[in-house]
């Protein structure tokens, strides 16, 4: 589907007299629209029918709710391979793996053909699709859509016609548009369409009106149709029930395009993430260490640097007072000889540790397993020499 | 509406937000509207999307666009021109015949692939036009992709030109192809060039499949590499993580199309600014934190974890914080913690950290105003290994450690990655409709050469070892040696005992070697790198012959103040040693003949030689590198005999500003040179042979257009009637290639001596490769060299063997090197000025290897 059609391009070009511009552009808009929406119900699993070259997609990625990501789009071919680097793990996504599992797929496929695969997702947008769609097909796309794969929500957007007279041109916004309903036709249809399949539908839109002629409405009119619970006034996540599990699997889809992301959820990721995240952390201890104790033999009066949280506290740390308090109780950091160690019921106690694992026996199986050189023999503590740079040196 | 204006409303579509980090219009100028700068990004298998723009703006016509896919990265092609410069046609002696014949033949396995193809392939060249005119080339290419007519057959398309291994019928096809609004569009397509397997044309085709087929095989790349993110090597008390891969290409060899891999390694850095800044801010008081932060940051390339660009840092500015605001390119403004939680959902936990500052390269040569991008440190990793962190000692290790791979791990990685290429379906598919079969692994016979014998004062030796003689030469006399009688240690209060401990050895070693070293005047400074620089000032003058400071620490400011007051301002040698190397048990002997033959050299001594065939031949050797620190500098290093003997040497050195490595004063080295030759043997020298160093890629073109005229000009104008004969020959430590020997079942590394000289070879270039260094871990690298300019004619077998002699002669290592000594010299002396001197040494060193 060729959306974000070139209404921002036109009215751009028109005479500067009565310019309707829209700031950010009105695709952008839409986009925002929907990620505000992912930031406010967090849903797991998303598609978008109708998703063009997927700069939806490549903006949702980010989201760190989202563990699922699909795309559908009719015209998906080999071209996709230009677009493809955006959705796939990036060198970041390795450093830095995300905390959940994220899948993206793209399949080629038509908005009002069933597939299986499409089943148990929490939010279906589709923004701009349906007025590319003939009679024929738009008769068929509540079906597929409600019916069949039956989200726990969906968006869609669609041209508000009683916006078109603002604009010089009198035809429809792109040429492939099959129709421009204006706002009536579209409350009328959604209406229908919710009642029909069990959902409430509010309305909204992006791209408001200039003041004299606020009656027009948003330039896009949106619909956020919600599946209706149970238990009503809640917005509960989808889940595939049973029945849907047992119908026969349909695969009208053709896989596209398919990605795998990082995550802490794989144990290999963790493990890095763990394993770096303890040496920086011990590293920052031990530099912390050595200074204190530097100071201590020049024999400086003693500040309140000297204190334990001193030894806690540095730049580039954040830590609550409650953190702080909590790490002071913990067994302290001591050296033997050339060697410094950490405990590890102390480093439990660091939030950069303890976002990854919870409790001190999983630290010390991980560890044991990453960097099982860095334990000590105990398996209590992390051991490293307490001065890096005392090695011999070769001659220039 | 035109189609044009339907692009331009898509390729704002294409890319939502402007620029992925929130950039800001530098000062001075309002507002900032360039909003396809994003655009630039997209990556694909042919050229950029700016690429199909570009060919119609100047309405190239496909049939004469020499390069018609023109790879992303600037660097592959300028190696498609190198590949272009044919010099061994004008090289009438090795025309018919390049390869040598003496040495003991040996069986050598490659990373080369075999590529096969049908006899009779050929490439077809096609201009496609659209009527109507498409400007979409995501459009252009589905119509034509989707068309039946060529739905199988094997084809590239970059929009406008189409290439395909089976000819269409007809010389002009009329295509059409409804779209899915309904309207019909015609293609025609224009057969234009039909290409044989080895044009250049060809070889780019060849090598955008194989990077798809890499793709296929899940590997990432990065630049012209390709590595597996799935099997990284983790380091994470260095915070790095390892990727292993390979650098691949496919190019025409001498008599065969070959594809190239060699195994490779991402070094990746698991750390970001910020948290560089907080180590950084433990270790320096405030008052110098955000001084020393500047000097250790810009300049660097660091990685933005969000969207994978890389920027430079160029700026720190300390009083952006996140939580002010900045306007977006729509005029709105927003705060960076929010544009960074809306746009991709990050919390940034730091709000008082700074800002990184980036300009932003314009593609446009217009005069606007460059744009910058403000980039949190939070969420920028470092890359690349700073200079810091190749001096680490630990890191370092550990790095080599996994990534010195033997040539039999070597090879069951190529193994791997062969099956794996022929094993996968995909793979497999995409050589098959283009007719390519991978083949299996070259072998070939390369020749190892005789070894030669070393020459001291009263002694001819045949090294048990050619890696390494110094067992050999011991209580040997070394060449000549001047006398050292006037000279000066300093060393600080605490180094005195040591200090004459290791000057005793060092008389010892000296009279032993036939280098009489007298007592001389000890200077105690303190322990400071000023004190050190006043006692030199203050002691030191032109009749001492030698200043040898023993130093408290490598800190750099000991080593280099005092080399450039030594190098320049006062000119005398000098030798500068760490008190912790004089600490080492049971080594003061070993350390002490170092030094003692170093001492020797840089007083104008020779240590030893080697037999050298030719009467009256000079070699020199060119050398070229960047200064550290004015990053507009280049510094240019001339080395070259000036005895028959090749034993003494006349060295010169330059700070020239380019941007390139291309030398611009050679003709006043080479005549200096060339004088200096005169003087001492009252004439000139028959054959110049010149080595040339640190070339990069694409500059062969260059170097013979403009370094080898300066060269000849000056050697003509020396002399009235018959000039010296020159040859000019480049010299490159690094390529892809590597030989292997198999020994009882295993493989092993060559022996040294070992030239190859055929398959592996260029047919356009007169070229070998010589194996004249150990490696006792890890595989060898071979040295490739390439002679552009012959005018001696000598047989390729002398002038291997030449060569092979001259990697015995580098007096700082009583062993073969690398590569020819003067190269090494220059090498070494460019090194020098470009790290500690930045200024060109004083004329007076001239004479000898002062820079060792």
């Amino acid at each position: 589907m060729e959306k974000n059609s070139m209404e921002e391009f036109q009215r751009s070009t028109v005479p500067r007299k009565n310019v309707i511009e829209f700031r950010p552009p009105l695709y952008k808009q839409r986009y925002f629209f929907v990620k505000d929406i992912v930031n406010q119900y967090k849903p797991k699993k998303v598609a978008d029918l109708g998703c063009g070259n997927a700069t939806l997609l490549c903006m949702l990625k980010f989201h760190s709710c989202v563990q699922e990501l699909v795309g559908v789009d009719l015209l998906m071919d080999r071209l996709l391979d230009w677009n493809s680097d955006k959705l796939s793990p990036s060198i970041g996504d390795h450093l830095g793996p995300r905390d959940l599992d994220l899948s993206i797929v793209l399949y080629r496929g038509s908005a009002v053909e069933k597939d299986s695969r499409l089943l148990g997702f929490d939010l279906i947008t589709c923004i701009e699709l349906i007025e590319h769609l003939d009679s024929e097909d738009l008769a068929k796309f509540p079906e597929v859509v409600f019916g069949y794969f039956s989200p726990g929500m969906v968006v869609i957007s669609t041209p508000n016609s009683d916006f078109n007279p603002l604009f010089p041109a009198s035809t429809f916004r792109n040429s492939d548009h099959k129709f421009e309903w204006n706002q009536t036709q579209f409350q009328h249809w959604a209406s229908n369409v919710a009642k029909l399949y069990s959902y409430t539908v509010e309305f909204t839109g992006v791209g408001a009106p200039p003041p004299w002629a606020k009656h027009v409405g948003y330039c896009t009119q949106i619909g956020i149709f919600k599946k209706k619970q149970p238990d009503p006034g809640s917005w509960i996540l989808a889940k595939p029930t049973g029945s849907r599990v047992s119908e026969p699997e349909e695969h009208a889809y053709q896989v596209v395009f398919t990605a795998s992301f990082p995550s802490l959820q794989q144990k290999h990721f963790l493990l890095f993430v763990l394993c770096t995240e303890v040496l920086k952390e011990v590293e920052a201890i031990r530099q912390k260490y050595v200074w204190i104790m530097k100071r201590k033999e020049s024999s400086e009066p003693e500040s309140e640097e000297d204190t334990d949280s001193g030894l806690v506290r540095r730049p580039g740390l954040f830590l609550t007072d409650a953190q702080v308090a909590q790490i002071e109780k913990s067994p302290k950091p001591y050296s033997v000889g050339k060697r410094f160690y950490v405990p590890l019921k102390r480093l439990i106690g660091y939030p950069k540790v303890n976002r990854l694992v919870a409790d001190v026996s999983t630290l010390r199986t991980l560890l044991a397993e990453g960097i099982p050189m860095r334990l000590n023999r105990a398996h209590t503590s992390v051991q490293i020499d307490l001065d890096p740079y005392d090695y011999p040196h070769d001659y220039r | 509406m035109s189609g044009r204006a339907r692009v331009k409303a898509r390729g704002r579509a294409r890319s939502p937000s402007p620029a992925d980090a929130p950039s800001v219009p530098s000062s001075s100028l309002p507002t900032s509207v360039d909003i396809s700068a994003s655009e630039a990004s997209s990556t694909g298998d042919f050229a950029g999307t700016s690429r199909i723009s570009q060919t119609r703006k100047y309405g190239v016509s496909p049939g004469d666009a020499r390069c018609p896919f023109i790879q992303r990265s600037g660097k592959s092609r300028r190696d498609f021109t190198d590949l272009d410069v044919c010099t061994r046609e004008k090289l009438a002696h090795v025309r018919d015949c390049k390869t040598g014949s003496s040495g003991v033949p040996v069986k050598l396995v490659t990373n080369l692939f075999n590529l096969d193809l049908p006899q009779d392939w050929q490439l077809y060249q096609y201009h496609v036009t659209y009527v109507p005119d498409l400007e979409s080339r995501r459009l252009r290419i589905a119509l034509l992709y989707n068309h039946r007519e060529l739905s199988n057959k094997a084809k590239a398309f970059d929009g406008v030109i189409l290439f395909l291994t089976q000819k269409l019928e007809e010389k002009v096809t009329e295509l059409s192809s409804e779209t899915h609004r309904g309207g019909t569009v015609k293609m025609t397509i224009t057969l234009t060039r039909e290409l044989p397997a080895s044009s250049s044309v060809c070889i780019q085709v060849f090598n955008i499949i194989f990077k798809k087929i890499f793709k296929k095989l899940a590997m990432y790349q990065i630049g012209r590499n390709f590595y597996k993110p799935s099997e990284p090597v983790e380091i994470p008390q260095h915070k790095l993580s390892l990727w292993p891969g390979f650098a691949i290409s496919v190019s025409q060899f001498e008599s065969r199309l070959l594809f190239t891999a060699d195994v490779s390694y991402k070094i990746l850095r698991n750390e970001t600014v910020l948290e560089f800044m907080t180590d950084l801010r433990q270790e320096t008081t405030m008052s110098c934190f955000t001084q020393t932060c500047e000097k250790r940051l810009l300049g660097l390339i660091v990685l933005t974890r969000y969207n994978n660009k890389t920027y430079r840092i160029d700026d720190i500015d300390w009083s952006v914080k996140p939580t002010h605001t900045f306007q977006k390119q729509d005029g709105t403004e927003i705060t960076y913690v929010d544009y960074y939680k809306q746009q991709y959902d990050i919390t940034l936990s730091d709000l008082n950290q700074p800002v990184l500052v980036s300009l932003l390269k314009t593609k446009r040569n217009d005069n606007t105003e460059p744009r910058v991008a403000h980039l949190i440190p939070e969420l920028c990793f470092l890359t690349g290994l700073t200079c810091q962190a190749t001096s680490d000692f630990r890191l370092m290790k550990a790095v080599a450690e996994e990534t010195r791979l033997s040539p039999l791990g070597r090879q069951q990685r190529l193994a791997r990655l062969a099956d794996d290429i022929q094993r996968n379906k995909d793979a497999r598919f995409e050589l098959e409709t283009w007719g390519l079969h991978f083949g299996c692994q070259v072998s070939l016979t390369g020749r190892v050469l005789p070894s030669e014998k070393i020459l001291m004062q009263d002694h001819v030796c045949q090294p048990a070892s050619a890696a390494d003689w110094s067992k050999d030469m011991r209580n040997c006399k070394i060449l000549s040696a001047q006398s050292l009688n006037k000279w000066l240690i300093l060393c600080s209060n605490r180094a005195e005992y040591v200090t004459e401990n290791f000057l005793h050895c060092l008389r010892r070693v000296g009279s032993s070697m036939g280098f009489n070293v007298d007592y001389p005047k000890i200077i105690k400074a303190q322990e400071d790198p000023a004190a050190f620089f006043s006692a030199v000032q203050k002691h030191v003058n032109p009749d001492v012959q030698l200043v040898m400071c023993i130093l408290p620490s490598n800190q750099k400011n000991y080593y280099d103040t005092i080399k450039n007051y030594l190098n320049s301002f006062c000119p005398v040698p000098s030798q500068c040693v760490l008190t912790r190397t004089l600490n080492k048990q049971g080594m003061m002997m070993s350390v002490a003949t170092k030094i003692a033959m170093q001492m020797a050299c840089k007083l104008g001594g020779e240590l030893w030689a080697v037999e050298i065939p030719l009467k009256s031949l000079m070699v020199v050797g060119i050398d070229a590198c960047k200064d550290e620190v004015s990053k507009g500098m280049v510094v240019v290093g001339f080395v070259a005999s000036i005895n028959p003997g090749i034993t003494r040497w006349f060295s010169r050195c330059i700070l020239q500003r380019t941007a390139t490595d291309v030398a611009d004063c050679l003709k006043v080295f080479m005549t200096g040179a060339l004088n200096k030759w005169y003087k001492h043997n009252h004439g000139l020298p028959a054959r110049i042979i010149v080595y040339r160093n640190g070339v990069g890629d694409g500059q062969l073109k260059t170097l013979i257009e403009y370094e080898v005229p300066q060269l000849l000009s000056s050697v003509t104008e020396a002399s009235a009637n018959t000039s010296s004969k020159l040859s000019v020959i480049v010299v490159r430590k690094k390529c892809t290639l590597r030989f292997c020997m198999e020994m009882s079942r295993s493989l092993q590394n060559p022996p040294l001596g070992t030239v190859v000289d055929s398959e592996a070879t260029r047919p356009d270039w007169y070229d070998f490769y010589l194996i004249s260094q150990a490696a006792c871990r890890g595989t060898v690298n071979p040295t490739y060299y390439n002679v552009i300019y012959d005018d001696n004619g000598l047989k390729p077998d002398h002038m291997q063997r030449l060569t092979f002699k001259l990697c015995h002669l580098y007096y700082n290592w009583p062993g073969l090197i690398s590569i020819p000594a003067p190269c090494q010299y220059a090498h070494k002396l460019t090194f020098l000025v470009a790290q500690s001197i930045h200024k060109e040494p004083s004329l007076e060193l001239a004479n000898s290897l002062f820079y060792l």
